[in-house]
């Protein structure tokens, strides 16, 4: 991959002069984002590491496996890692509108200097299952209407999101708070290598920068800087998530929330940014709304949704007199097996096979041991 | 003066006979044994001159030399005493013996002279009956676990004094054959029952399934759900054993313990915990001996807390599994030891036990989730046909619940169900469904296409490895035997469907092997 003067330059300054971003993104809006002036104001100081004030402890970028410039460029050639620098064309244009822009980003994976329309997935990284069935739902249909999903790669919601976002034409877009050499979480790693084949990874962080748990907040902003919208699925009420809803916000990007269970802490930051005006999204409508440029498209998914729907009551129209008994007793709140062998009446067995059968068909499924739940 | 009485050494779990020479001569007063003999038989010297001596006879002043031939076959036990001690008596002309020929001799003597109980006994009465024996004195408070050997008379002595009355003249000989026959065998013997389980359809309808075509089966659930409690109860639902089986018990037991006075006829239940010795579980030893999965030959293998085994342990259980039987090979000898027995283990579903529980919530991320699961992975799950999963009860059904089915009724239908599958296996070296191989699972399939879709289809959608569609066949093979259906139909398969964990709880996506 190519690299740009420009980028090697900024690169250079951070690691062997510690030029911090957000002091380089002064400079350069102070230059009226002339990327040369702002260079050649660095440069000129270039043997004076001393100017920078960078006391190593408060610089983000301590602590390196690659801790010359040499060494990350080379690095870079060899696993093929993309640069973007802020003043290139190929950087994401509602990025470059945030206060602190990231001036280099490094990617692998095509999909972010495409310059697609992007919607944030964040989530817990503990999540329920009804957490990730809506991050999965969201997710896909988004991505099939061409919107790329942006969400931080953890577990959890994250996980979900992207995976989902790969089956649609939108793909999905990482944004790790570590250096692009580094597979956090680890067991994330088969997801790593599935997203570039429909999506990218990005990271502002220089390689051999370790997971710090202070990167996170600082990726955050990324996250929500490169999106249009985030949309929040079981987040707590102190958590990551709840960084990115407040980044989105000073960056003027919608903030949309699925809702939960009350009974369940899962989703009280949610309910707390609904409570606070973000928008309540329990469809795909609620998040189209916002960004009318999709919703002939949105219009399509629609039509595809129903004919699911059509299918789904079809597999209803054909069941037999004591499935469709079991599967109306079953309902929206679990039972247990007991529960449905003693309204039916049936031998044991017979609850069994129509408890599978239905299962097959996706009509209901098993929410905790023994407990099932209708999915339609 | 030279005398010979015969006796054994148990090789694994059979006996071989073994020859006690004593010869008396003129000499330094010696006392040795000779013939490969381990410790308690060298301590046995000291046993017998006392035991002797307080029977009121003499022990001779003399050079004794003891052989124990064979020579090369190591000997091990305190059963040498008696006939070591009767050998004596006879060499140096105290006792008068016409018809040691046709008889043999274990027993381990007190100081007092009194006869105490020895292992293996059941081997040895076998062995006896086989060299054409007619007599075989053992000690008299365990004769009663031989007493079921017909062609063979077991002379019952408690003490040496009795011992040699009863050698000295055939006709005394009849006062001391023990008489004494086992108990007929009795049912129902277990204090506990399937109804004492409330709730839990699924798994009670299972553990049927898992006893009728001996299925091996995993329990999971969270702690108090009543994995243990099923567990134990699986035996209550078992076929009776069969005099075969019960000798087949025995026979193991008796090895195992010295106190066994009867015939056992109850199925084992072996339960060991989880810091056992992978000799304790497999067998073995120095003198190799019988570990816990033979101990549980006929009956059943309760391994609770699977997850906390240790991982070499369990992978160990492979070959056992398969082959009904383990030989031990230590130098030059190896040892077998049948082990048929149906496995069940219980494992909580995660480190906290409450991943989906409804009971609680579960606090493990799903890492680690999936690092527990990753244990117990590989080729042992694949021997494992059924999971079931159970949850708690809520409070309310435990006390108020209704009785389930009793034991008994649930039995009459696996006997039945027992018999079916003897029948179909009658020409193959099989008797149960959980044994056969794909390639008779395929015979049945062949003209059924109707069912063969179905398994394509549910394979596909649940994405089922081989060996898993292979399980759920075997299961609906039983499950369509427990309803004397000849064929396997779609509903046997939906039902089969339950047992292996399960496609939309989430405890299906950490279990490999599904």
């Amino acid at each position: 991959m190519k690299i740009s003067n420009i980028s090697r330059k900024i690169l250079y300054l951070m690691i062997e002069n510690g030029l911090r971003p957000s002091e380089f993104i002064r400079v350069y809006n102070k230059n009226n984002g002339d990327v040369y002036k702002t260079l050649q104001y660095f440069l000129k100081y270039k043997n004076l590491k001393l100017k920078f004030g960078t006391n190593k402890s408060d610089n983000i970028f301590d602590s390196l496996k690659y801790d010359s410039y040499e060494k990350v460029i080379n690095f870079i050639f060899k696993n093929k890692i993309g640069l973007l620098e802020i003043s290139s064309d190929s950087y994401p244009a509602f990025l470059k509108q945030i206060h602190l822009p990231p001036p280099l980003l490094f990617f692998k994976g095509k999909k972010i200097i495409n310059g697609g329309f992007m919607i944030a997935i964040v989530g817990s990284r503990r999540c329920t299952r009804y957490g990730s069935e809506v991050a999965e739902y969201i997710s896909k249909s988004l991505s099939r209407i061409g919107i790329t999903i942006v969400s931080g790669m953890a577990t959890g919601i994250d996980s979900h999101a992207h995976k989902a976002a790969l089956e649609g034409e939108g793909g999905s877009v990482g944004v790790l708070g570590c250096g692009i050499d580094i597979i956090y979480p680890p067991e994330n790693e088969l997801l790593f290598k599935e997203i570039l084949k429909n999506g990218s990874i990005i990271t502002e962080f220089i390689p051999g920068t370790p997971p710090l748990k202070s990167n996170f907040p600082v990726r955050n902003r990324i996250i929500s800087g490169l999106s249009g919208g985030v949309v929040v699925i079981e987040a707590g009420e102190k958590s990551g998530a709840m960084i990115t809803c407040e980044t989105a916000l000073s960056q003027n990007r919608e903030v949309m929330a699925v809702p939960g269970n009350i009974f369940n802490q899962t989703s009280k930051g949610c309910h707390k940014l609904i409570k606070e005006g973000a928008k309540l999204v329990d469809s795909i409508d609620d998040i189209m709304e916002e960004f009318s440029q999709y919703k002939e498209k949105a219009l399509a998914l629609e039509k595809e949704t129903v004919k699911i729907n059509n299918e789904a009551s079809e597999c209803k129209v054909n069941l037999t007199g004591d499935e469709r008994r079991i599967y109306e007793f079953i309902g929206y709140k679990s039972k247990s097996v007991e529960e449905i062998v003693g309204y039916s009446g049936l031998e044991v067995r017979d609850v069994l096979k129509i408890i599978a059968s239905l299962e097959i068909r996706k009509l209901i499924r098993e929410d905790s041991f023994n407990k099932y739940i209708r999915l339609f | 003066m030279l005398f010979r009485l015969d006796s054994f050494a148990l090789v694994g779990i059979t006996a071989v006979k073994v020859s006690v020479e004593v010869h008396i001569s003129r000499g330094l007063p010696e006392f040795v044994i000779v013939g490969l003999p381990g410790k308690a038989v060298n301590e046995s010297r000291q046993r017998v001159r006392s035991a002797v001596i307080n029977s009121g006879f003499d022990f001779p002043v003399k050079k004794i030399i003891v052989n124990l031939s064979p020579a090369d076959i190591k000997k091990d036990g305190s059963f040498y005493d008696l006939p070591i001690a009767l050998s004596i008596l006879s060499a140096s002309g105290q006792v008068s013996c016409n018809f040691s020929e046709e008889s043999c001799f274990v027993g381990e003597l007190s100081l007092d002279g009194s006869i105490n109980p020895v292992s293996g006994l059941v081997s040895m009465a076998e062995r006896a009956k086989n060299n054409k024996k007619k007599f075989f004195f053992v000690p008299y408070q365990i004769a009663r676990q031989v007493s079921f050997i017909s062609d063979l008379k077991i002379v019952a002595c408690s003490n040496l004094s009795e011992a040699v009355e009863a050698l000295s003249d055939r006709g005394k000989v009849d006062s001391f054959i023990y008489r004494g026959k086992n108990s007929p065998i009795n049912r129902n013997t277990y204090d506990f029952d399937f109804k004492d389980v409330k709730g839990q359809l699924r798994a009670k309808r299972a553990m049927e399934i898992a006893v009728a075509g001996r299925h091996n089966i995993m329990l999971i659930g969270p702690p108090g759900s009543g994995k243990t409690m099923l567990a134990r109860r699986a035996v209550t639902i078992m076929p009776d054993l069969n005099m075969q089986e019960c000798i087949d018990v025995t026979r193991i037991y008796s090895l195992y313990k010295k106190d066994v006075n009867e015939l056992i006829q109850e199925r084992p239940f072996r339960n060991p915990h989880h810091t056992i010795s992978r000799i304790g579980l497999i067998g073995g030893g120095i003198n190799p001996g019988p570990g816990e999965i033979s101990l549980a030959h006929r009956g059943i293998l309760f391994l609770d807390e699977f997850s906390q085994f240790p991982r070499t342990f369990i992978e160990d259980l492979r070959q056992p599994l398969e082959n009904k039987e383990i030989i031990i090979t230590r130098n030059r000898f190896s040892y077998k030891f049948p082990c048929n027995f149906m496995l069940i283990v219980a494992t909580n579903p995660c480190y906290c036990g409450y991943f989906g529980s409804n009971s609680k919530k579960c606090v493990c991320s799903l890492r680690e989730v999936k690092k527990f699961w990753k244990k117990m992975s590989g080729p042992i799950m694949d021997r494992i046909d059924m999971r079931v999963t159970i949850d708690r009860l809520p409070e309310s059904s435990f006390i108020n619940g209704s009785d389930g089915e009793c034991s008994d009724r649930i039995k009459k239908r696996i006997i039945d169900c027992t018999e079916i599958q003897k029948r179909r296996f009658k020409d193959r070296k099989l008797s149960y469904n959980s044994e056969i191989g794909i390639n008779i699972i395929n015979g049945w399939l062949k003209n059924d296409e109707n069912i063969k879709s179905l398994i394509y289809s549910v394979s596909k959608k649940f994405s089922l490895t081989a060996r898993a569609t292979v399980s759920i066949l075997k299961v609906s093979r039983t499950i369509a035997d427990l309803e004397a259906s000849d064929s396997i139909n779609e509903n046997h398969i939906m039902e089969a469907l339950n047992y292996r964990v399960n496609f939309s709880n989430g405890l299906g996506d950490y279990i490999s092997g599904l």
